[in-house]
C-alpha cells in the first residue's frame, strides 16, 4: 500500500467523519420534531402530568436544542450516548447487544448476494437471449419486485412451516447455549471456539432470513453483472482472447468478469450497507434480535438517544462500506490507483 | 447431488446432540409471547408485559382474591386498619431469591424507591400516601393522607424488592449515597420473592425463569420448570410455531383472523381475560355538536353495536369483546347488571337529534382512530356510516398514539370521537373512571371527553372516600347511571383479550372467570398453569 493510498484512505476517513457529524446535527434535530413528547411515551399511558414533567426536566428536554446537542456531543465523546427510554438501558449496550445480530444477518445475506447474484449474471450474460438468459431475467425480476417481507413469510411457510427443513425463529435453538462472545457472531464465535453443533445449529437459523434479506440483492447484482459482462464480451480485448482461442472459463473470470465487475461492486456495495437499516422486516418475521428492529422500535418510540445512536451506527457502516468499495474498485482497476496517485501530486 | 434434506437432517442432528441433556431432565418448558419490550424492573413497569414479569418474579403485600371480590393476604399475613393507618403483619417464612429474608424493611424501600423514580405505578400512591415505617421486622405501617378506598387494590403494584441486593448493586446516579438506585442491576436481573426466578433478559428478545422451589408457596399441577417469555413476534411467526408445537401461549395483539386460523388449527385452545376493562368512544362534550347532551345520546342511539361487536368474532363462541351497559365492566365492584344494554335504535337516535340545539347538517364529526391499532379503522368506517345516516358530516383521521397524546392537550384541537381501550391497572374502579370523568383530569389521553360536571366528581371523590365496599359500590352504580345519561362516552363493548394457545398447556385463570385476578397481566402467573 503506497503512501498515496494512504493520504486517499485518510482524506476519505476525514471526509466521512464530516458526514457523521452533519449526520449526528440533522438526527438530532428530526428526532425531536417527531409528534410526541418522549418523556410521556416513555412513562406510559396512565402516568401523570407530573411524573412527565420530572423525566422531562431529568432528560434536559426543556433546553435550547443548541445547548442539548452540547450537551449530546460531550457525553458521545465519552462514549456515552445516554439512556435508551425504550429498553431503560444505555444506548451503548443496546448497540453492543443488536448489532452483531444485524451484522450476522446482513454478512450471510451479502455472501449470498455475490454467491448467487455474481454467477446467475455471468450465465445469463454467456448465454445471452436464450433460455438461461430469459429464466434468469425471470429469477432476477422475482427477486427484485418482490418485497422482502413477503419473501420471508413466502420462505417460512415454504421451508419452516410445510417442509421443516429449517427453524421458524431465532437465532439458536431451544436449550442450545450461545457460545462465548468474542465477535458477537454466532456462527463465527461458535467456529473460533470449536463449537461446531452451535455453528450448525446458528447456520441453520441464519439461512431463510439471510436469504430473504438477499433476494432483492441477488436479482439486482445478476441484472447488474449480465449487463455489464455482457458488455464486455464485445469490447475488443475480449474478442481477441476468444479469437487466440483461450479457454472459455478464463475468458469469463479473467478477462471479462473482472472490469465489468466494477459499476456492480458499487451498486452492490451500496445494496450491502442499506441492507443494515433495511432489515427490519426480515428480523421482525425471524424474530431476529438485531438492530434494525431496535431501530425502528425507537422511531415509534420516540426515544431520541436510541434514535440517534442508531443512525449514528448505521451511517458509520455506510461510509466504511463505501470506503471499502472504492478500495477493492482501485485494486480491480489499476487505472482508477494511477488516477488516485495523480490527483495526490 | 446433494441432498438438502439429509444435510439439513444431519445439522439438526448435531445441533440436537447438544440438547440430549436437557431431555434426559424431562423439563417442561412454556414459551409464549407479548409485545417488546420487557421491563424488568417494578418500579418502571407500565404495560402488559412488564406485568407478567413483575408478577412471576416478585410478590405483593396483598392479592386480589381470584374471581373478584376484594383482597386476600399474600406477602401479609394480616393487615388492620384504624382511620387513615394500615399496618401490615408479614409472613416470617419468605426469602428472596437470593436467600434473603423478607422484611419489613424491604416493604419500606421498595415504597420509597418507586416514589424517588417518579415512574411506573408510583402514581397510584404519591399524593396518598403520607409515610410507611416499619415497625420491627414483620411489621410495615402505612399513613394515608386521607381515606383513599383504592390502596389496597393499588398494593398489588407495589413490588417487594431485596432491599440487600439492589444495595449490593448500586451504580453511579443521580440519587445521592444511593446511586442510580439500582436501575440498571433491576433493569437486567430480578431480586424478589416470586415464584419464577429470572435467568436471563433481553428486553427485545426474551426473559427466560426457572421455578423457585424455594418458594413460600405450592405450585399448582405441572407448573412449567422452565419459562420463555419472548418478545416481538410477528402474527405468521406464531402462527407457524404454535403449528409445529414451538409456541404455547400468543399475546393477545394479534389480528382475529390470525387468531381464528391458529383455533382451527389441531390441538390448540383459546385462552381469555377479561373483566377490566373496555372499548370506549369518547365524545368530546366541550365541542359543538358535542356539547349538547342530545346529540351525544343521538349518537349513541345510532351507533350498530351487534356489528361493532361482529368484527372482534374470533370463532363462533368467542370475541375480543362482549357487550357493555356502562362504564365499569360486568363484575367489577359498582357495576350494575340492571342497567339497559344499548343497541342500535334509529327512532330514538331521530328523537334526540331533534332535541339537540345544533342542526346535523351545519357539523362535520371528526372521528379519529389510533394508527397503532388497526381494527379501529374499520369501527371508524361504520361510525361514518351509522352518523351519516343522521344528517352529520363525518371526517375519518388516523392520528399515531404519540401525536393522539398532544392533541389530547387542548379542547380545541381534541377530536369529536376518540376511540379507546382502557384497561384498570389495578382491581378497582376508581382506577378505571377517575382519570377519565373528573373534571381536574381533563385534557390526558384517557379524559378527552373533558367533561365538567360537579355532581360526577363528588360521586367519584365518595367513591374515593368511602371505605364500607357495599357503600361503595352503591356510589359507582349511582355514577354509572348517571354517566350513561350524560353520554360523555359510547360505551361500545366490554374488552376481552383472546390468547391463542397449544392445548399443551392448561391455565385455568385464563379459561374459568372464577379463577380470574381481575389484574392486567396477573392471570399470567406461571405457577397456576399446567404443562401436559
Amino acid at each position: 500500500m503506497g503512501p498515496s493510498l494512504l493520504t486517499s484512505i485518510a482524506r476519505r476517513l476525514w471526509m466521512s467523519l464530516l458526514v457523521l457529524i452533519g449526520v449526528s446535527m440533522l438526527i438530532f434535530c428530526i428526532a425531536r420534531v417527531i409528534p410526541g413528547d418522549p418523556a410521556r411515551i416513555a412513562l406510559g399511558p396512565n402516568a401523570t402530568q407530573e411524573q412527565v414533567d420530572l423525566l422531562r426536566e431529568r432528560l434536559h428536554l426543556n433546553d435550547p436544542l443548541p445547548v442539548q446537542y452540547a450537551e449530546f456531543v460531550r457525553e458521545s465523546l465519552q462514549g456515552d450516548l445516554g439512556m435508551s427510554l425504550y429498553t431503560n438501558r444505555p444506548v451503548v449496550t443496546d448497540i453492543a447487544d443488536f448489532l452483531p445480530a444485524t451484522l450476522e444477518l446482513v454478512l450471510f445475506a451479502g455472501l449470498l448476494m455475490v454467491a448467487i447474484g455474481v454467477p446467475l449474471g455471468v450465465l445469463a450474460a454467456r448465454h445471452r437471449d436464450g433460455w438461461i438468459d430469459n429464466l434468469v431475467r425471470i429469477i432476477a425480476l422475482a427477486g427484485v419486485v418482490t418485497p422482502t417481507f413477503v419473501w420471508a413469510v413466502f420462505l417460512m411457510l415454504g421451508f419452516a412451516f410445510f417442509l421443516e427443513w429449517f427453524p421458524v425463529a431465532g437465532r439458536l435453538s431451544e436449550g442450545m447455549a450461545a457460545p462465548p462472545t468474542i465477535t458477537g457472531l454466532y456462527t463465527l464465535d461458535a467456529l473460533i471456539t470449536g463449537r461446531f453443533a452451535t455453528f450448525a445449529d446458528a447456520v441453520t437459523h441464519i439461512v431463510l432470513p439471510a436469504t430473504a434479506l438477499a433476494m432483492t440483492g441477488i436479482g439486482q447484482t445478476a441484472r447488474l453483472t449480465r449487463a455489464s459482462v455482457a458488455e464486455t464480451y464485445d469490447t475488443p480485448h475480449v474478442q481477441m482472447a476468444e479469437a487466440y482461442g483461450y479457454p472459455e472459463r478464463r475468458i469469463a473470470s479473467r478477462y471479462a468478469l473482472r472490469p465489468a465487475m466494477i459499476p456492480t461492486l458499487t451498486i452492490l456495495g451500496l445494496d450491502f450497507a442499506a441492507m443494515l437499516g433495511n432489515a427490519f422486516l426480515v428480523e421482525a418475521v425471524f424474530a431476529w434480535p438485531g438492530l434494525a428492529r431496535y431501530g425502528v422500535q425507537a422511531i415509534l418510540h420516540k426515544d431520541l438517544n436510541a434514535i440517534v445512536g442508531t443512525v449514528l451506527v448505521i451511517s458509520a457502516f455506510f461510509l466504511i462500506v463505501n470506503i471499502l468499495v472504492d478500495l477493492t474498485v482501485a485494486w480491480l482497476n489499476p487505472r482508477i490507483r494511477l488516477d488516485s496517485r495523480r490527483a495526490a501530486r | 447431488m446433494i441432498d438438502i434434506r439429509s444435510g439439513v437432517s444431519a445439522i439438526a442432528l448435531a445441533g440436537a446432540t447438544a440438547l440430549l441433556p436437557l431431555a434426559a431432565g424431562a423439563q417442561t418448558t412454556l414459551r409464549l409471547d407479548e409485545v417488546a419490550v420487557g421491563e424488568l424492573d417494578p418500579a418502571k413497569a407500565t404495560d402488559y408485559a412488564d406485568s407478567i414479569l413483575m408478577f412471576n418474579a416478585y410478590d405483593t403485600l396483598l392479592l386480589p382474591a381470584r374471581g373478584g371480590g376484594g383482597m386476600e393476604p399474600h406477602l401479609a399475613v394480616s393487615w388492620a386498619v384504624e382511620g387513615t393507618t394500615f399496618t401490615f403483619t408479614l409472613r416470617e417464612d419468605v426469602t428472596f431469591a437470593s436467600g434473603n429474608p423478607l422484611t419489613a424493611a424491604d416493604v419500606v424501600f421498595s415504597y420509597e424507591r418507586l416514589i424517588a423514580l417518579g415512574q411506573g405505578f408510583s402514581h397510584l400512591f404519591r399524593d396518598h400516601v403520607a409515610s410507611v415505617e416499619a415497625s420491627g421486622d414483620h411489621t410495615v405501617v402505612f399513613t394515608l393522607n386521607q381515606p383513599y378506598a383504592p390502596f389496597l387494590a393499588g398494593l398489588t403494584r407495589l413490588q417487594v424488592v431485596d432491599s440487600a441486593t439492589v444495595l449490593e448493586n448500586l451504580e453511579d446516579g443521580d440519587y445521592g449515597d444511593l446511586g442510580d438506585y439500582g436501575q440498571a442491576y433491576l433493569s437486567a436481573n430480578a431480586a424478589g420473592t416470586g415464584a419464577y426466578a429470572v435467568t436471563a433478559h433481553n428486553p427485545q428478545e426474551e426473559t427466560t425463569f426457572a421455578r423457585n422451589e424455594g418458594y413460600f408457596l405450592a405450585f399448582d399441577g405441572t407448573a412449567p420448570d422452565v419459562v420463555r417469555l419472548r418478545y416481538g413476534l410477528e402474527g405468521a411467526t406464531v402462527r407457524t410455531l404454535i403449528a409445529r408445537g414451538e409456541h404455547d401461549i400468543a399475546s393477545q395483539w394479534l389480528p382475529p383472523e390470525i387468531v381464528r386460523g391458529i383455533a382451527e388449527g389441531d390441538g390448540t385452545q383459546l385462552l381469555f381475560e377479561g373483566g377490566m376493562g373496555g372499548f370506549y368512544i369518547k365524545l368530546n362534550t366541550q365541542k359543538p355538536p358535542l356539547d349538547d347532551v342530545h346529540c351525544r345520546r343521538a349518537l349513541a342511539h345510532a351507533l350498530n353495536y351487534a356489528s361493532m361487536l361482529a368484527l372482534v368474532q374470533v370463532t363462533d363462541e368467542v370475541a375480543q369483546g362482549a357487550p357493555a351497559n356502562g362504564p365499569l365492566p360486568l363484575g367489577m365492584l359498582g357495576s350494575d347488571p340492571d342497567l339497559a344494554f344499548p343497541s342500535q335504535d334509529m327512532e330514538r337516535a331521530q328523537a334526540e337529534l331533534d332535541a339537540c340545539a345544533h342542526d346535523a347538517g351545519d357539523h362535520t364529526l371528526e372521528i379519529s382512530w389510533i394508527a397503532e391499532v388497526p381494527i379501529e379503522e374499520r369501527f371508524a368506517l361504520l361510525m361514518q356510516s351509522n352518523f351519516q345516516q343522521l344528517g352529520f358530516g363525518t371526517e375519518v383521521v388516523r392520528v399515531p398514539w404519540a401525536l393522539f397524546t398532544e392533541r389530547a392537550t387542548s379542547v380545541d384541537s381534541t377530536p369529536h370521537i376518540s376511540q379507546l381501550f382502557v384497561n384498570a391497572t389495578t382491581p378497582d374502579p376508581d382506577a378505571l373512571i377517575y382519570n377519565m370523568y373528573h373534571s381536574e383530569v381533563a385534557g390526558t389521553w384517557q379524559s378527552v371527553e373533558w367533561l365538567q360536571n360537579d355532581e360526577v366528581d363528588r360521586l367519584l371523590e365518595a367513591g374515593r372516600a368511602e371505605l364500607d365496599q357495599e357503600a361503595r359500590a352503591a356510589i359507582y352504580r349511582e355514577l354509572s347511571a348517571l354517566l350513561v345519561d350524560l353520554q360523555p362516552t359510547i360505551y361500545a363493548y366490554e374488552s376481552q383479550s383472546v390468547f391463542p394457545a397449544s392445548d399443551r398447556v392448561a391455565a385455568p385463570s385464563l379459561a374459568d372467570p372464577t379463577q380470574s385476578y381481575l389484574v392486567n397481566g396477573m392471570n399470567f402467573m406461571f405457577r397456576h398453569m399446567s404443562m401436559q
